[in-house]
């Protein structure tokens, strides 16, 4: 057995891959902490990969690291000391922080789980990456890979060839401060939202803005990509993040760009700087896309590959994808359902495997739903909450998917604890809240009342291929990338889907083709009667919250809001109605 | 946290993410309950404290859109700062850590302990205004849940006497005292030693500057060679 680990410098995680090559078990800690982007050492998912597959100490062979941890530590002071004294806050900050450093990943393995700390061994943070794309893809060769992030080991960008998996040469690399997964983050943080988290949101929002606009034109001098020195180059002067603690941006930024977005103030499509804002999301937009189509072309150049696999951070930013698998060298385009530092594990898990002695290693693409859960560890336990709070209307699940199938024609949105978890951070139908795509009410009662979400914020439409074949212009090369709800596609010309409510502004829908005999794609059986071939899907969360794990949690998400049913592998169950909802 | 944002707005915050380590406590403790009733008890508790956390978050929403952007963006609530901030131990949750009868004695103490900083709250937003009677009815359910706590605790450790919840509460008081001790004396130390440690990191980011990462560049490498116990 051999294991993947993540954590301390962005959302820790763990994976077990077994020795014939299969990705058996994987867990966000977030998911265990009910702590969003939870970054500690992973001890809960540790313990539950441990625990939940029965497996001793002895069993494992390896443990791996998903970077160099003295690399990620010393790399950003190196930079830092160049800005001296400046940047000294920073440089008391990362010293004191020593401790919380991955550096303590062999300490904590000491402290926490003694004697797997001999077996540790660390991979290159951007091998990682490639790895867990790797693994996704059905050809293990003449591949290339490249990875954006913001930042990791040293790097923050970077082209492989991956001749086969136990030869993958990097061929180019940009260092850090240099990142677009950072100009992304620092423009994020600009208009209000909190880095790693409301990236997604600049993406929504970037499509209400004005293409080739002021700010455009304004931040492509400050951060673009060199053609003649085939480079990416920023002027660090009007950013902060590689020398202060707090501030992502500059003063100078301020000045170019105007007043930053106070994250309490409201941002409504009617709003007086709504325009504005969006206009500065939709040209860190484009810039990405723009800076992104130039690495693949010069990846292009340097591998003659024509599949790519593409992972890091911004591998996360769906609106692009299409663009990427347009360009007329790509055959191929490979993402990673979890393609973020969290899916590292998977890829570390791999690494650890690759070193192994086996002899012929073989890498099984893995499940879409390889967190383990069984309702048998909750089922005793929930008795009173489920009988206090809920009515079962139905049991079992030929018999529950009916019943939702029925409620979701009616309006109705119904939540899923159903299964095992998803990689995440998309739910693809067994984490999920689910309602009638097509149905303006239910899908903004999904929306504005259930998720509280910002109202400039798609939601996802989720469908069998052949319906998508009829509303969506589908792009070959990310075919398998639809099922993990990684790529956004145009609505079909003159299509009635441009007024689907889970079409964005722009003409657009980051839609999941569901994976034969899913729940999801049962459920679509049950719902054709209905005329409904489109359903929209959420992830079943409380806004802030990391999305649901187990039972439990989903019956907090009906406690906390107006949701009222939830289909669960104890059957369907309603909410009671009490003075309090 | 800088303290330049007005003391009632800090308040709003530090509350939030303490109810909010309150609420993750006793979702921990409901999933590790071996009992339905437990299960049921420590869901419900959970439940009102994820409300709390909604209620104070919300009074500090209001209240933080008429603030310098600067200021707003530091009050910009953040999850994983349940930790960093002490909310939560970064050992894990009490149940995880703590025997169940501590762990019980820790709630039922905490929840009366937590009355008189809502009573300096309420002073801070006005009794009579709306958002006064919102803390009026969090403090209700926060005597409720002191109540269950102490209800449950006696039922299951019927040998314990009143006396011995005294001993428990005053133990609690004295801890957080000394917590508070310990903080403003580590606040102290930190001014005196702050230039020192201001020094070090200069002088060490001295050295670091000298040191030359470039031969840890991977270009033309093959990443798999690379030693597998390298940390570099
Ligand atoms: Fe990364
Ligand atoms: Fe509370
Ligand atoms: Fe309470």
């Amino acid at each position: 057995m051999f294991i993947g680990i993540t954590g301390y410098n962005h959302e820790s995680s763990v994976a077990l891959v077994d020795r014939n090559g299969r990705l058996i078990d994987y867990y966000r800690e977030e998911s265990l902490s009910r702590i969003k982007g939870d970054k500690s050492f992973p001890k809960r998912a540790l313990s539950r990969i441990i625990k939940a597959n029965n497996i001793t100490f002895d069993d494992i062979e390896r443990i791996a690291f998903y970077e160099r941890p003295l690399s990620s530590f010393l790399y950003p002071i190196k930079v830092a000391a160049k800005y001296l004294p400046e940047s000294l806050g920073l440089l008391e900050h990362q010293f004191r922080n020593f401790k919380k450093s991955s550096v303590s990943c062999f300490l904590d393995l000491a402290s926490k789980f003694s004697g797997l700390e001999k077996k540790l061994i660390y991979s290159d943070h951007h091998l990682s990456h490639t790895l867990t794309s790797l693994a996704y893809s059905d050809k293990h060769t003449e591949l290339c890979s490249v990875v954006v992030d913001g930042f990791g080991d040293r790097s923050t960008t970077s082209i492989s060839h991956v001749i086969d998996p136990l030869n993958i040469k990097e061929l180019w690399s940009t260092d850090y401060p240099l990142s677009i997964g950072l100009f992304y983050s620092c423009i994020t943080d600009f208009l209000g939202f909190a880095i790693n988290e409301g990236e997604y949101k600049v993406m929504g929002l970037a499509a209400f803005g004005q293409p080739n606009n002021k700010y455009k034109k304004i931040l492509s001098k400050i951060f673009y990509w060199d053609s003649q020195k085939k480079r990416l180059f920023a002027d660090m002067d009007y950013f902060s993040y590689h020398i202060s603690v707090t501030d992502s941006y500059s003063k100078k930024l301020k000045n170019l760009l105007g007043e930053p977005r106070n994250p309490f103030r409201s941002l409504f499509p009617d709003d007086q700087d709504f325009q504005n804002y969006a206009d500065i999301a939709k040209a860190a937009q484009d810039i990405t896309v723009e800076i992104l189509c130039k690495i693949f072309e010069h990846a292009h150049s340097l591998t003659s590959c024509r599949r790519f696999l593409f992972s890091g951070g911004v591998a996360m930013n769906s609106a692009s994808i299409e663009t990427l698998a347009e360009l007329n060298f790509v055959d191929q385009l490979i993402i990673p359902p979890s393609p973020g530092d969290a899916g590292a594990a998977i890829g570390s898990a791999y690494y650890a495997y690759l070193k192994s002695n086996i002899s012929t290693k073989i890498l099984v693409k893995p499940s879409l739903f390889p967190s383990k859960y069984n309702i048998k560890e909750e089922d005793l336990k929930v008795e009173k909450i489920i009988s206090k709070n809920f009515t079962i209307i139905s049991e079992g699940l030929e018999e529950s998917l009916e019943k939702a199938a029925e409620l979701i024609s009616q309006g109705e949105v119904v939540g899923t604890i159903i299964k095992n978890n998803e990689t995440g951070p998309r739910a693809l139908g067994n984490r999920s809240l689910i309602c009638n795509g097509v149905d303006h009410d239910a899908v903004k009662k999904l929306n504005t009342v259930i998720k509280k979400r910002s109202p400039f914020r798609p939601t996802a439409p989720a469908m069998k291929l052949t319906t998508a074949k009829k509303h969506y212009k589908l792009t070959s090369a990310v075919m398998d990338s639809y099922k993990s709800m990684s790529a956004t596609c145009n609505c079909l010309p003159e299509n009635e889907s441009h007024k689907f409510p889970v079409t964005h502004i722009d003409g657009t829908a980051r839609l999941q083709i569901v994976e034969s005999c899913s729940f999801l794609d049962l459920l679509l059986d049950k719902l054709k009667p209905f005329g409904i071939e489109i359903v929209a899907n959420s992830s079943l969360n409380v806004s802030g919250d990391p999305t649901c794990y187990d039972l439990i949690d989903g019956l907090m998400v009906c406690a906390r809001t107006p949701l009222k049913y939830l289909i669960t592998d104890l059957g369907l169950l309603e909410k009671k109605i009490t003075n309090e909802s | 946290m800088r303290s330049d944002h007005s003391p009632t707005l800090n308040v709003l915050s530090e509350t939030a993410y303490a109810e909010y380590g309150s609420a993750l406590e006793m979702l921990a403790a409901c999933k590790a309950a071996n009992k339905p009733t437990h299960a049921y008890g420590y869901f419900e508790h959970a439940k009102d404290e994820y409300n709390h956390t909604g209620a104070f978050l919300s009074m500090l929403s209001t209240r933080s859109q008429i603030v310098p952007c600067n200021t707003a963006r530091q009050l910009r609530f953040n999850s994983s700062s349940v930790i960093t901030k002490g909310y939560v131990d970064s050992e894990g949750y009490l149940i995880e850590n703590l025997n169940i009868k501590d762990f019980i004695a820790f709630v039922y103490t905490n929840e009366l302990l937590a009355k008189s900083s809502f009573e300096k709250i309420l002073k801070l937003v006005g009794p009579s205004s709306i958002d006064g009677e919102t803390i009026s009815g969090i403090m209700r359910d926060e005597l409720r849940h002191h109540g269950f706590a102490e209800e449950h605790f006696l039922h299951y450790y019927p040998a314990l006497q009143p006396w011995q919840l005294r001993f428990y509460r005053i133990r609690e008081t004295i801890k957080n005292k000394s917590r508070k001790l310990i903080r403003q004396n580590v606040e102290f130390l930190e001014k005196i030693f702050k230039p020192l440690y201001s020094l070090m990191s200069y002088l060490v980011a001295r050295l670091v500057l000298a040191v030359n990462l470039d031969v840890f560049k991977r270009d033309g490498k093959n990443l798999l060679d690379i030693p597998t116990k390298s940390i570099l």
